[in-house]
């Protein structure tokens, strides 16, 4: 009798075979979840850079009358005495910012925004004071932070003398 | 007949042993080299960002990098990195002349834009890149260098505020303010000199009224305007007809010795070269553009006075005070008081700042 094995795939080749494709097949679905983390940080990186920025020119003085006043349109717009007036012209004033581009493409950049101060009376973080918003929070959204502290003279958090309030925006692409 | 199909000698196992070893040794290298190959777009994304901070929170190196330092020309090759902030402690706040003169692609002409690579971008890997600067507002210009954008890049967009230039207006159909001010004299003369006084030491010394670059006048490191209008109008009512205005020269002096004459003003609405006296009938407009050659004086000098020297030429007709031998006109030297350039809004229309968003694209 002739023996002929060519061309059987042995036991313990087998083996070998299923391991060397498990092993493949676990490294290159590790290897991609590293570029998701890496992608994020940089997409976060850019809203949070545009929030931070946004805030940071509603709230610079645009000359020097306005400077020695301690005036910008951010606090112009936080001393608005009721809320309700907030809402359309900080929502003007930040979409007209962070949806306009330079040679690029425009995005669709939604926001949330609020107020914290401390209590005077109370000695409380009186948090989450609305100010406005482009869209209702829905939860899935992916959102950056950006903050701002802001001096305004406002009969707020239980104080009508110049005080600090910290302004926050959550703002994500649609 | 022995059948040993199926068995495994202890070579076979060692060999296959390290076999095993060394081939899960390699793969566990590729996700790292994965990475670097894959990453292009996230390498992208943060050179974007490293050159937009560099241009939006940075003022270059060397700070002044867009004047000519004093007697010499702008030289290219003494920038050794851009940055358009006005000063380091004023991040996203704009100099509208290093604007200008980044934007000056006659000036950085490298092929490829390596000008703009080598100071702004940096890296050995040739990216490829686009920054523009958008106004935002009723006037939405753009700016922008480099490369046309393909379909997929990294970027960074950063808000900025652009500081505009200051200028002021003296304004001759008000002649009751300005004859108040002593700024028009010389009842019967032909020849007047009206002088303009920047004080350095009181715009951007250490008693200045104004401590933010952001808001501050610098003479040497800014331009500035200065427009003159209804010239005709300073004269006496009667005698308006009675002279022809020329502009014979205006002059700046550093009070260090030093004197230039500025040649290019733009007379009645025109641009002119003066080599010579020119005919004026109503305005003159003064632009000191840093990106032009501003030789001659020390612009950094505690005092510069700008002197515009006019003559006013008797005419034959049209005239009511035919024996007249001349007429007052705007002339504060050396009777009447300087007109200063400084941070009185009566005088000067203080710097503004503008908004804008600069965009850095690379690819």
């Amino acid at each position: 009798m002739v023996s002929s094995d060519g061309g059987q795939l042995y036991t313990i080749e087998g083996f070998a075979a299923a391991l060397i494709m498990l092993i493949t097949a676990y490294l290159v679905v590790n290897a991609t979840s590293v570029y998701t983390a890496g992608d994020t940080h940089i997409s976060d990186m850019q809203l949070e850079a545009l929030g931070t920025d946004a805030l940071k020119m509603m709230g610079t003085p645009m000359n020097y009358t306005e400077s020695v006043n301690g005036n910008s349109t951010l606090r112009t717009i936080v001393e608005l005495p009721d809320s309700n007036d907030m809402v359309t012209p900080f929502r003007e004033q930040f979409l007209e910012l962070v949806n306009i581009t330079g040679a690029g493409s425009r995005q669709d950049i939604q926001f949330t925004a609020s107020y914290t101060c401390r209590d005077d009376t109370t000695n409380n973080v009186n948090t989450s004071n609305p100010i406005s918003y482009s869209r209702n929070l829905t939860g899935g959204e992916h959102t950056a932070r950006a903050t701002k502290w802001v001096i305004v003279n406002k009969d707020i958090c239980g104080s009508d003398r110049d005080h600090a309030v910290l302004v926050e925006v959550l703002l994500w692409r649609d | 007949m022995t059948d040993d199909s199926g068995t495994l000698s202890i070579d076979f196992i060692v060999g296959f042993t390290i076999f095993l070893i060394a081939f899960i040794w390699v793969v566990s290298l590729v996700p790292g080299l994965l990475i670097n190959l894959q990453g292009f777009t996230i390498d992208y994304d943060a050179v974007a960002y490293r050159t937009g901070v560099i241009l939006v929170e940075d003022p270059g190196e060397p700070s002044s990098w867009e004047i000519a330092p004093f007697q010499q020309n702008f030289d290219k090759s003494k920038v050794l990195r851009f940055g358009l902030a006005v000063s380091r402690d004023d991040p996203n706040i704009l100099s509208i002349d290093k604007v200008n003169r980044f934007f000056d692609t006659a000036t950085f002409n490298a092929p490829d834009y390596r000008d703009y690579h080598d100071r702004s971008v940096f890296g050995d890997y040739p990216y490829r890149f686009n920054i523009s600067l958008r106004y935002i507002g009723s006037n939405k210009s753009t700016r922008s260098v480099g490369n046309v954008l393909p379909d997929g890049y990294g970027y960074i967009r950063r808000f900025v505020k652009v500081k505009s230039m200051s200028n002021a207006s003296i304004d001759g159909s008000n002649n009751a303010s300005l004859i108040s001010k002593g700024y028009i004299n010389g009842d019967n003369e032909t020849i007047h000199i009206f002088s303009i006084l920047m004080n350095n030491n009181d715009m951007i010394g250490k008693e200045s009224l104004i401590k933010d670059p952001a808001y501050q006048i610098i003479p040497g490191r800014e331009s500035f305007m200065i427009n003159f209008t209804s010239l005709n109008s300073t004269m006496w009512e009667d005698r308006e007809n009675c002279f022809n205005i020329s502009l014979n020269s205006i002059l700046a002096e550093d009070g260090q010795g030093n004197q230039t004459a500025f040649k290019d003003p733009i007379i009645d609405e025109i641009p002119i070269h003066m080599e010579s006296p020119k005919p004026v009938i109503s305005n003159i407009s003064i632009l000191y553009n840093t990106t032009t050659n501003r030789k001659g004086i020390n612009w950094d000098a505690p005092q510069i006075k700008i002197s515009l020297i006019f003559n006013l030429t008797k005419t034959n007709s049209g005239c009511i005070c035919s024996t007249c031998p001349g007429s007052r006109f705007l002339n504060n030297t050396p009777v009447g008081s300087p007109f200063v350039y400084d941070y009185n809004p009566v005088n000067v229309t203080q710097p503004q700042l503008r908004d804008a968003v600069v965009e850095v694209a690379v690819w």
